[in-house]
């Protein structure tokens, strides 16, 4: 397998909303027009920029968002795409932009998802895990490469409803039974885990359900690859704010030796959680 | 317009200088900003041994800034000198190290280390980090221990010593006048204020370390204060910083006494922040009816309008 694709040289550059579109209740997709056209790295799945919301002097910490996809790309004109959930300010004002609104970015940043070779993989995505799963999932349908998606909601008014639109196995999963199958997205993947053969298990979600995913990933001996989150500063590992503690006891920078990481390279105690 | 300075003989290309723990090692920046650019940079605090710090999570956005409990983590010394210093050479601006100990002796050490191993301009001593069990900011809020310190680093080398000292005393110019006795050659104010942000839900603390230290515009008055009450009793140069996003904060710094300035907290949202602030500064010094960033230094007028 290919070493977890390398962080590229992130840039800062101002954007301007092109389109914005409620998916769920409180979750937006946004797409964001690069000005200036393209800089040179196109982002990866599991890659992520940070959001200068404009916060003035009263918020002074940019936002951390993992790309959800590449509406567009060429010599003129990039056009990305993020899924975000509005929890506190800076989700908030991202998620009440209005088209042509601007804001500034940093990125792509981190290491992203690396693709195998060939065979199956799995997708196991819990909550707004889904955004840069999603993203992975639409670049191996262009890669014509086989997977099974599972995705955990809490309830059916969460469902992700471009999912219907993959080439790939779906299976949805949600807390209380109300679409799909009832329970955790974690469990499904057990199950699939002892009859399927997967080569790669490719995972976000909330802490818990990854501790689960990674575990039953190595035990049923297939290479599984995790996107972290955790409070990031400068997301460029420059302020080590954002450190999780790896399986040498070693500190690993979520901002610049991950957000992705082979599931043994984590010592899966204190790793951060998505809200 | 002249934009240079010189402190305790470092002679700055300009006044506006990377601050210590927001800039890494200046490696992970390098690509983001021009560091030949700015004024110098400091690098993260290094100890003897390296240190992992506290446990995540370590940071917390506040009202106007941030709290953060990085506690100390660092490559350690060695690692310093062997790595970083010569990847940082022909950087094209001055290199300051900074030290953190947790006895006097420790201090001397690292001193002795950097000066043997060269590559640095200047020294800065860490005696005001809020996020150490031992050491750290116990040691700069004692006149005695800070003194203590600083004679033992100058003793240990020739370069130019800066103190970066806590304003969470009853009397910072106490404290500075200490550290001047006891041979230090600059300041640097303030080091983040010690904090706490609380999860009402939960009744636990926001970060792993429980407290942290603030940083941004909300101790910019705070920065301020100190800054002209070092200034004005022991006249030593001083490097300034707490809040500083633009180039009115940099005014005020230099008016109160700072002869250079540290940017922190800002670089988080925009690292390139640091090249505008320099862009605009000679427009804004020029406003100010000065023709020199050093003809404004501890220019305060205390009389209000």
């Amino acid at each position: 397998m290919a070493d977890i694709a390398s962080p590229t040289r992130g840039v800062t550059c101002a954007a301007t909303l092109e389109r914005r579109e409620e998916a769920s209740p409180g979750v937006f997709i946004l797409e964001f027009r690069l000005d200036g056209g393209p800089p040179v790295a196109q982002p990866v799945p599991g890659q992520f920029y940070q959001f200068n919301c404009g916060g003035g002097r009263e918020h002074m910490l940019p936002r951390p968002l993992s790309v959800h996809g590449v509406t567009r790309w060429d010599d003129e004109v990039a056009v990305l795409k993020f899924l975000v959930e509005s929890v506190g300010w800076g989700t908030e004002r991202l998620c009440s932009l209005e088209d042509g609104d601007e804001v500034g970015l940093l990125g792509p940043l981190g290491r992203g998802f690396s693709l195998a070779e060939d065979g199956k993989a799995l997708l196991v995505a819990g909550g707004m895990g889904i955004a840069p799963l999603f993203f992975l999932a639409s670049e191996m349908d262009r890669g014509d490469k086989e997977y099974d998606l599972l995705a955990g909601f809490r309830s059916a008014g969460q469902f992700y409803r471009p999912l219907s639109g993959l080439k790939g196995g779906v299976d949805v999963y949600t807390d209380d039974g109300s679409l799909g199958n009832r329970g955790m997205v974690s469990g499904g993947a057990d199950g699939r885990l002892e009859g399927v053969v997967y080569n790669a298990v490719y995972t976000c979600g909330p802490q818990a359900m990854m501790t689960v995913v990674a575990g039953i990933s190595e035990e049923a001996g297939v290479p599984c690859q995790v996107s972290l989150a955790s409070r990031m500063g400068c997301g460029i590992g420059a302020c080590r704010s954002c450190v999780i503690e790896g399986r040498g006891a070693e500190n690993l920078c979520v901002c610049s030796d991950g957000p992705v990481f082979e599931s043994y390279k984590v010592a899966w105690t204190g790793a951060g959680d998505i809200e | 317009m002249e934009l240079a300075v010189e402190v305790a003989g470092v002679k700055l290309a300009n006044p506006v200088i990377l601050a210590s723990g927001t800039a890494g090692y200046g490696i992970e920046l390098s690509s983001l900003v021009d560091l030949s650019r700015v004024g110098a940079l400091v690098l993260k605090s290094v100890t003897l041994e390296p240190r992992k710090g506290n446990p995540e999570p370590r940071v917390w956005e506040t009202a106007a800034g941030m709290l953060n409990s990085i506690g100390l983590e660092n490559v350690g010394v060695q690692a310093l000198i062997a790595d970083i210093i010569p990847a940082l050479e022909g950087l094209g601006t001055p290199v300051f190290a900074s030290i953190a100990g947790d006895t006097v002796r420790s201090y001397a050490r690292l001193a002795a280390r950097i000066q043997g191993a060269g590559g640095v301009d200047a020294l800065e001593v860490n005696v005001s980090c809020p996020n150490v069990e031992k050491g750290g900011i116990q040691f700069g809020v004692d006149p005695g221990a800070t003194s203590a310190i600083v004679m033992s680093v100058k003793e240990n080398c020739d370069l130019p010593v800066f103190v970066k000292l806590t304003a969470a005393v009853a009397d910072i110019s106490r404290i500075a006048v200490a550290a001047q006795k006891a041979g230090a050659d600059g300041l640097t104010l303030i080091n983040t204020i010690p904090g706490l942000a609380i999860d009402p839900a939960t009744r636990t603390p926001r970060l792993g370390g429980v407290i942290g230290g603030l940083s941004g515009p909300a101790i910019k008055p705070v920065a301020l204060k100190a800054i002209w009450e070092c200034y004005e009793a022991t006249g030593l140069p001083i490097i300034g910083g707490g809040g500083i996003c633009d180039t009115g904060d940099v005014l005020e710094f230099l008016i109160a006494g700072a002869s250079a300035v540290s940017v922190g907290t800002a670089l988080f949202r925009d690292p390139g922040r640091v090249l505008d602030i320099i862009d605009e500064l000679p427009g804004a010094i020029e406003r100010a009816g000065a023709r020199s960033a050093g003809e404004l230094t501890g220019t305060l007028t205390e009389t209000s309008r």
